[in-house]
């Protein structure tokens, strides 16, 4: 055994370890220990508030859909599978729930630039003129943009706004996404792709918008420096 | 450097993965190419906003223990564990049982367990005679004739033959 594999040995113990344990919470969980139930929550807590985090904002909100999330997973657990992978069994359930929550959200039409909010609009606006962002982000800009981005989410469908929202925010593998999905690899990545283009889409048109405001602006600013001389 | 590069370019960035001289050769090529400029602004602003939905939330104490009361609660209504396996285990036996139902079915087709449709047409046609028979009610139809009811036809058979006897000797 070389000294690479020696290094590698007490955290393959350690998981080992983790597996067992999880292992016994859920077969105590599936005899109705809620205990044992509530460990397995606190071991998987920061990825389902993570993945329902990327679709809600409001602390409340995320904690009830949460709520939701677990107590479904109390009740399925005694149709659980022992041996089989727990986390993306919860993931699943996490998923399903934020999709269901999605699909009761009316979907937006297209929007344009006279939609957004003037803080919206500031923050594009800053961006078109500078071209990138400082590296920081101040915090006003940190709410704008996230105001944005859930604005032009909205105007895409529940599965491919869920797609790319476990891609990019969550970093969901394809497969996983398709897993969560129940959809086939090649289906996971044509949701993400269109995602994708429709948000860039979206995007292109606003920044074209506004670039056109901005130019009807300089040349009505000249006009009335014209009349003026 | 071409625009098709500029895509793939712009997918390492995005990804973090671009090596620090393809980044210069992409800078250049973005001041350079309008359409390639406007991409690559459309898609680092999309990382960025997607970027902002990241957050991470710890749940407050008061999480656990609305859960727990949840989870008191519905831990009533929940079914006794053993129901629930035997359920699953029902669940799977049902598409086994209609299969088998199945395969019986095509074994006594294919072994010509049924009728042809000539057989049918008789087996028909006999139902429709017992069906009339009984429906009209006539006497000694459905059933053998009794004992007395066969003298009496004897009789009656013998009488008109007397009868008739002597009129053909004439």
């Amino acid at each position: 055994m070389n000294d690479k594999e020696k290094g590698l040995e007490p955290a393959r113990e350690q998981r080992d370890e983790a597996a067992q344990e999880e292992a016994r919470l859920i077969r105590q969980a599936q005899d109705g220990n809620q205990r044992a139930f509530e460990a397995l929550v606190r071991l998987h807590e920061r990825l389902v508030f993570g993945i329902i985090g990327s679709f809600l904002r409001r602390r409340q909100d995320v904690e009830d859909l949460a709520q939701e999330v677990f107590l479904k997973a109390y009740l399925a657990i005694g149709r659980f599978r022992p041996g089989a992978p727990f986390a993306p069994w919860l993931h699943r359930i996490a998923v399903n729930t934020s999709y269901d929550h999605l699909r009761g959200i009316r979907r937006r039409p297209e929007i344009g630039i006279a939609d957004l909010a003037e803080s919206e609009a500031d923050f594009l606006d800053r961006y078109v003129e500078k071209g990138y962002l400082s590296g920081g982000g101040e915090a006003d800009d940190r709410l704008a943009a996230r105001d944005l981005a859930e604005r032009i989410l909205a105007t895409l469908r529940p599965k491919d706004r869920l797609a790319i929202t476990l891609r990019e925010v969550n970093g969901f593998e394809i497969a996983e996404i398709a897993r969560s999905l129940g959809c086939s690899r090649a289906a996971a990545k044509v949701r993400l792709f269109r995602a994708r283009r429709a948000m860039q889409a979206a995007l292109r048109r606003l920044i074209r918008q506004d670039e056109q405001e901005k130019g009807m602006g300089d040349r009505a600013a000249r006009g009335g420096r014209d009349d003026l001389s | 450097m071409t625009c098709r590069d500029t895509e793939n370019l712009l997918e390492l960035e995005r990804k973090g993965e671009i090596p620090p001289g393809e980044q210069q050769a992409l800078t250049r090529h973005l001041a350079a190419c309008r359409r390639c400029g406007e991409t690559a602004k459309v898609a680092r602003l999309s990382s960025v906003l997607l970027g902002t939905l990241r957050q991470e939330i710890v749940p407050e104490t008061s999480f656990y223990a609305r859960l727990r009361e949840r989870l008191a609660a519905a831990g009533s209504d929940q079914p006794d564990s053993t129901l629930l396996h035997a359920w699953s285990f029902a669940r799977r036996l049902v598409p086994a049982l209609a299969l088998g139902v199945l395969v019986m079915a095509g074994v006594t087709i294919s072994l010509g367990g049924l009728s042809t449709p000539r057989q049918l047409q008789a087996t028909q046609s006999r139902q429709m005679d017992a069906f009339s028979l009984e429906e009209v009610n006539l006497p000694g139809a459905a059933e053998l004739p009794s004992q007395d009811q066969m003298l009496a036809f004897v009789l009656m058979q013998r009488e008109g033959s007397d009868v008739q006897g002597p009129r053909l000797r004439e």
